[in-house]
């Protein structure tokens, strides 16, 4: 096969030989999974969004010689490998609980308070095998049952909300949603801390840089 | 096979000078450039100042001005559904129609939600499928106490050039405080340092510490919560459902829009008193052929159909090329490598391991200086055609600790990693890629767009950031001007009674295309790019 453009620019060469959805096809090398399906002719509308690994729209479950086991990833961040296989997953389907900060309940209870499920984990790991980010999620809901807000929150930083975690869940527990509900919470958690901010706050609403700006924009 | 293993080497030998002349690098400060250095340097550099690269606009408002063909294109293009035949009775009627679900988009709706107007979204991809999901850095906002809004404005105002409008960036610079109160408040989780102070950091083209962030997350951070907010206020979102064209009264007001449902291809008329259109940037119309850090939907579809209905459009003829995207390997072309890691000591060198520029400079002129050693062939070209220069990223550690990049930058080692790159090992190359739309659509501070009831937030819009955005301040941008457009159009909504919706405006662009002699070259606004493989 002779060289292609690549959608980024640039030339790609070299074929390999990959599976998506049982079926053989041939791509160029040193390609992501998103690029092979444009290549193979998909325009991709489903299953693609940042492009960059952070959203978390384009996961897919894959095999590859370089590892035996079938794991989840992101498409976009993912190379073709020869011999690879690997099917699209659907996208997050959990259903999020409305979430009321200021709900009349203590912060601690608030996690199991709207997403009581949680209670029912049976420490099975799937979870956290399945997740593309390597998030340790299950660690993430056991903190959430012993209402350790700043501890669930510190494991969700990198959660790109792709919902695998909840897709794979027997219990139906919604490891990410409590996960952000986690972090939204756990702001309030740092108290005292944003002085100068409120400091700041005041003096422009009572007029502090008013002669400032007059000549800054006058000038 | 030979020509490979030869560049490979070249490559090779090229990075172990950068790390041999690490240690002398390391603690030498190099030089800011004066004012004509800067304005020559960009000149002469810089893709905004490249010639043939421009054309002319010729009708609409900004008839008569230029900007890059790739945009002339677009805003001169056939609307897409110029043959179809489409009912204008309303499907849908409500207060106000907030078109796209970045961060400006949501921002705007839990505003316009808080104001007690009826509210409906309708966007491309998911709701938070964006360019705000992707943003790194951080948000910048004078909060410390050695800072002011006024050094923020004076910062802005260079960096953009002085071409910004200053009363748009008065009001960004002093909303930014309570802006990040409000953040604080639904539970935006920023760093902090060890005694629980919000953490600032510095940023390129600012005199002061001023960038809040969550990791290299922030992005990811404020649309994740932004989401959760939106969905808590159950605000109705239709996903895969982009706007194609807009609707006026026929006397120059905005009464609603046209959606194109993805799934099935069908058309929906949503009629609304007000418009806040926040459809983020263009960087997937790879402008000059430059590659893109923006996500999948970047095609400025905005533009074309508020300049088609009558909206004119400020500075539409600037770009920003950040200085840093990744350029091998081949699969993270274009991908940003963020900023905040020259602000905590990455150094950028040429093939021969030489520093050439302050890191630190307006990113206008790191990309320019960037671009000269390249064209001067002091750069290294991958095997794929690419050019670049290094950032020594290995040096953050060096200066700040081992582990530093790590815990700092968990999303940058994770996406070289999946590579099997070590960014606390090797050097990485890069080359300037298509980031933002420095200009747009024009609007007043309450972001309403010289289309009387059509307001726009975020990227889409322009005159803040003048020629140069500042890093950070666009993640500002949305923040302030989502909140202010969601409370104007709001207001005016409780104001208004629906209007007619018609498509004069599309038959009077199309009798202007004519007499002016335009033929469409395209159909815009074009939704997706088209990278699929036709052969
Ligand atoms: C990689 C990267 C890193 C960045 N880092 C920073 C940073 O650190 N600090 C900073 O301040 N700025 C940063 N920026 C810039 C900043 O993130 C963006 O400019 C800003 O988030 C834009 O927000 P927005 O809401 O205007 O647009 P977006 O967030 O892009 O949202 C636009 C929305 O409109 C939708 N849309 C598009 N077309 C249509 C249509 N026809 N109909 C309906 N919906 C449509 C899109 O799908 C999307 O949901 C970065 C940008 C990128 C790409
Ligand atoms: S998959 Fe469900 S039950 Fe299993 S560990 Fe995770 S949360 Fe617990
Ligand atoms: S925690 Fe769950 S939603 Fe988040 S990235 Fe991992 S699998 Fe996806
Ligand atoms: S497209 Fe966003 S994570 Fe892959």
């Amino acid at each position: 096969m002779g060289k292609t453009p690549s959608p980024r620019g640039g030339m790609m060469s070299r074929s390999i030989t990959i599976e998506f959805d049982g079926a053989p096809h041939y791509v160029p090398e040193g390609i992501t999974v998103i690029q092979a399906m444009w290549h193979l002719g998909h325009p991709m509308i489903r299953g693609i969004g940042c492009l960059n690994g952070v959203c978390g729209a384009c996961t897919i479950t894959m095999r590859s010689p370089s590892q035996g086991e079938s794991r989840t990833a992101l498409a976009c961040q993912t190379m073709v490998e020869d011999s690879m296989s690997f099917t699209f997953l659907p996208p997050d389907a959990s259903k999020k609980a409305i979430t009321p900060l200021s709900a009349e309940v203590p912060d601690e209870k608030k996690l199991l308070h709207f997403y009581p499920e949680t209670k029912r984990c049976v420490a099975c790991q799937a979870c956290t095998t399945i997740c593309p980010q390597g998030i340790d999620v299950m660690g993430g809901v056991r903190a959430a049952i012993n209402g350790e807000i700043s501890a669930v929150a510190e494991r969700f930083t990198s959660c790109v909300m792709c919902g695998l975690c909840s897709m794979v869940c027997d219990a139906r527990i919604r490891p990410h949603r409590v996960g952000i509900l986690a972090r939204r919470l756990s702001v309030a958690a740092h108290p005292g801390s944003t002085e100068q901010l409120y400091v700041r706050i005041d003096e422009i609403n009572t007029g502090r840089y008013k002669e400032e700006w007059e000549r800054v924009m006058s000038s | 096979m030979l020509m490979e293993k030869l560049g490979m080497d070249k490559i090779e030998e090229s990075k172990n000078r950068v790390q041999a002349l690490r240690a002398s690098r390391k603690d030498i400060k190099w030089p800011l450039l004066s004012e004509e250095e800067k304005h020559h340097l960009v000149h002469q550099y810089h893709p905004d100042y490249k010639k043939e690269a421009y054309g002319e606009i010729r009708i609409g408002p900004n008839r008569g001005e230029k900007t890059v063909l790739e945009v002339v294109k677009l805003l001169e293009g056939e609307s897409s559904i110029a043959s179809e035949s489409i009912s204008l009775s309303a499907a849908r009627q409500v207060d106000v129609l907030i078109i796209g679900g970045g961060g400006a988009g949501a921002t705007a709706a839990l505003s316009v939600k808080e104001a007690g107007a009826s509210v409906l979204m309708a966007t491309k991809l998911r709701l938070g499928d964006s360019n705000t999901v992707m943003a790194e850095g951080g948000m910048q906002v004078a909060i410390s106490p050695d800072d002011s809004p006024i050094q923020h404005f004076m910062d802005s105002l260079r960096g953009g050039h002085m071409e910004n409008d200053r009363t748009l960036l008065k009001t960004l610079v002093e909303s930014g405080p309570s802006v990040a109160k409000w953040l604080l408040d639904i539970g935006v989780l920023f760093d902090r340092e060890e005694d629980g102070n919000l953490s600032l950091r510095p940023g390129g083209g600012s005199s002061r510490a001023r960038l809040l962030r969550c990791k290299d997350y922030t992005g990811l951070e404020l649309m994740r919560v932004l989401k959760d907010a939106v969905l808590d206020e159950e605000i109705e979102v239709l996903e895969f459902s982009p706007v194609v064209e807009l609707l006026t009264d026929g006397e120059g007001i905005c009464t609603g829009a046209i959606l194109k449902n993805l799934d099935n291809n069908k058309y929906l008329t949503v009629q609304a008193k007000t418009v806040i259109l926040s459809t983020g940037g263009m960087g997937r119309l790879h402008i000059q052929g430059f590659p893109t850090s923006n996500h999948y939907g970047a095609t400025a579809d905005g533009l074309p159909i508020a300049y088609r209905a009558g909206a004119a459009l400020t500075l539409q003829d600037t770009f920003q090329y950040h200085p840093t995207g990744a350029v091998y390997p081949e699969a993270m072309a274009g991908i940003l490598v963020t900023e905040a890691i020259r602000s905590v000591g990455a150094q950028l060198v040429n093939s021969n391991g030489e520093r050439f520029v302050n890191e630190m400079e307006t990113r206008d002129a790191v990309a320019s200086a960037v671009i000269r050693e390249c064209q001067e062939g002091r750069g290294v070209e991958t095997s794929s055609g690419r050019r670049g220069v290094w950032l020594d990223m290995p040096l953050v550690d060096l200066l700040n600790g081992e582990g530093t990049l790590k815990d700092r930058f968990p999303n940058m080692d994770r996406q070289y990693s999946r590579y099997k790159i070590d960014i606390s090992k090797d050097p990485v190359l890069v080359y300037p890629t298509l980031h933002y739309q420095n200009g747009g659509i024009k609007i007043n501070v309450d972001g309403e767009s010289t289309l009387k009831g059509l307001f726009v937030a975020g990227e889409a819009s322009g005159g803040i950031h003048g020629r140069n955005r500042l890093m950070g301040n666009s993640l500002l941008d949305i923040i302030v001007y989502g909140k202010r457009a969601g409370r104007a159009a709001s207001l005016r909504a409780s104001e208004t009674e629906f209007r007619k919706l018609t498509l004069r405006h599309l038959e009077e662009y199309q009798k202007e295309q004519k007499s002016a002699g335009v033929v469409p070259q395209i159909v815009s606004p074009i939704l997706f790019p088209d990278y699929v493989n036709k052969d």
